[in-house]
């Protein structure tokens, strides 16, 4: 036998797998005929070009939230819609169970995050909000605890309570903690580099800004005490918050 | 009108079922009419904390599934007139428990009762769940130990947010802690999360302190609610415990180490 090639699998070392975060373009899908859909992406390149262009080659991710679950749907022909038009379908999210199961026959996976109506039981805990500020903004006024996730679509996540180990607030814009951090916090989310975790006793298990993110240990320098998180040049600085 | 309380930790081994059974005993020593339901479907502890493995004929799971009256499968406790015991079967599993059909027996008891005391089983399934799902008030149990502490506050926060009263909108389920296993001692020297640490932690408000003794384990094993335990620091705890539930001004006992006196320490207890 030939010898192969020097690989990583003859030294034994262990394939390497790392966690990601990507922005990817939604596509949500206003009706389950992949004719109707071909004639609106044609429409849609005709009237903007130049988005059009952008949109080359991207990947996307299929909404279904607006496609009832009893209507057939033949994701097939559709995957064969977006492919001509040189999209790379990567993935389904809003799936009726019954599409999910289409979705493996074309080996596409499911996408989490913003679950389709569902019984109010399999819902992650959400706390009740005290009242909106701006839009899409949050104020939480009790303890945010282990297991229970938070996320302020659009806005500031502002929490005057603690926010316990195991606990996930989230938010587009920044993030406010004036109880103990002690939980995951996770700012900008939907990809804003500018947003900012300010909190006043920082315990967190996590710290995130756009997709950036680390991990607290107790012998962190600002460890309980009052700091800002950003981020810069792809980097996540923590600082003390002195006012 | 029928007060539900549901006695839960998320953590197993806590002392839900030594609480549920004290609490039970200790509201109607005070003359309420209280039934106190074992919801650990399966593993069935409640009747033998409380002394009447041997009288339970029916259960819970029999009730629901229209077996058995309610009334058959009531026990009355041999200590207090006003209190009744609802075991659970220990051959069926958690599974056996119905939505409809709990809340058809919580229905029927809240027109017999003062006092409904559902003892949870641990974890945050379906029994867990169906235990709190009726509760106006909570008993949160915690150790003095990181675990049970974090088990806790995922428990209130499910409290908060899967309960009846949450799902409807009402006035949310009133929570109470109830640390327990205590041993000022072993705070002291470091071994325990203290009342302070815990009370930062869960924010939540304090019902008592319940101290680490051997009476428990003595109580259980004869099938005495703890509360019934004379002249133990164990059954004041949780005298004190009710007298507070009930609205009653009570300090702390049993949060400061004890004092061990020159001679005593010279020529032992």
């Amino acid at each position: 036998m030939a010898n192969p090639p020097a690989s990583s699998a003859e030294t034994g070392a262990p394939l390497r797998l790392s966690g990601g975060v990507f922005t990817l373009s939604i596509l949500h899908l206003e009706s389950a005929d992949p004719r109707q859909l071909a004639q609106r992406i044609t429409e849609e390149r005709q009237r903007h070009p130049a988005a059009a262009d952008f949109h080359r080659h991207a990947p996307i991710v299929l909404d279904l939230s607006a496609i009832p679950e009893e209507a057939p749907l033949a994701l097939a022909e559709i995957l064969q819609v977006l492919r001509a038009a040189d999209w790379f379908p990567v993935g389904l999210r809003n799936a009726a169970p019954r599409h999910q199961a289409l979705a493996q026959e074309q080996h596409l996976p499911i996408l989490r995050g913003q679950e389709r109506g569902i019984a109010p039981h399999s819902q992650p805990e959400a706390s009740p909000v005290l009242a909106p500020i701006a839009q899409g903004s949050l104020l939480i006024d009790h303890p945010i605890r282990g297991g229970q996730r938070s996320y302020a679509r659009g806005g500031d996540l502002i929490c005057l309570a603690a926010v316990n180990a195991g606990a996930e607030i989230m938010a587009d814009g920044n993030i406010h903690v004036y109880g103990p951090l002690r939980g995951r916090a996770l700012a900008g989310v939907n990809g804003q580099e500018e947003a900012r975790i300010f909190c006043a006793n920082l315990e967190a298990e996590l710290v995130s800004v756009a997709g950036l993110y680390r991990t607290l240990e107790t012998n962190h320098p600002l460890w309980g005490q009052a700091a800002q998180i950003y981020s810069r040049d792809e980097q996540l600085h923590i600082i003390p918050l002195n006012l | 009108m029928a007060k539900i309380v549901v006695v839960t930790s998320g953590k197993g081994g806590v002392g839900k079922t030594t609480t549920s059974a004290a609490f039970a005993s200790g509201l109607a020593l005070r003359g309420y009419r209280t039934v106190v339901i074992d919801f650990d479907v399966g593993l069935r502890n409640l009747d033998l904390i409380m002394g009447c493995e041997r009288r339970v004929v029916y259960d819970l799971v029999n009730v629901i599934q229209g077996e058995a009256k309610l009334q058959q499968a009531l026990i009355r406790d041999k200590r207090c007139e006003s209190l009744y015991v609802l075991p659970t079967s220990q051959t069926r599993d958690k599974d056996a428990l119905t939505t409809e059909g709990v809340t058809a027996i919580m229905d029927e008891l809240r027109k017999e009762f003062d006092y409904i005391v559902c003892d949870s089983p641990a974890g945050i399934e379906s029994g867990a769940l169906m235990a709190l799902y009726h509760a106006d008030e909570a008993i949160v149990v915690t150790n003095p130990e990181v675990s049970s502490v974090r088990d806790s506050d995922r428990i209130l926060g499910i409290l908060a947010a899967r309960s009846r009263r949450a799902e409807q909108g009402e006035e949310p389920v009133k929570e109470h802690l109830l640390l327990t296993r205590y041993s000022p001692k072993r705070v002291e020297g470091g071994e325990m999360l203290s009342l302070e640490d815990v009370k930062e932690l869960l924010h939540t408000p304090l019902l008592g302190v319940i101290p680490e003794s051997e009476v428990i384990l003595q109580a259980s094993n004869q099938g005495i609610p703890a509360v019934h335990m004379d002249h133990s620091d164990v059954a004041e705890a949780y005298k004190d415990m009710v007298a507070r539930f009930l609205g009653e001004e009570r300090p702390l006992r049993f949060v400061q180490p004890v004092k061990v006196g020159f001679f005593k320490r010279l020529f032992g207890g």
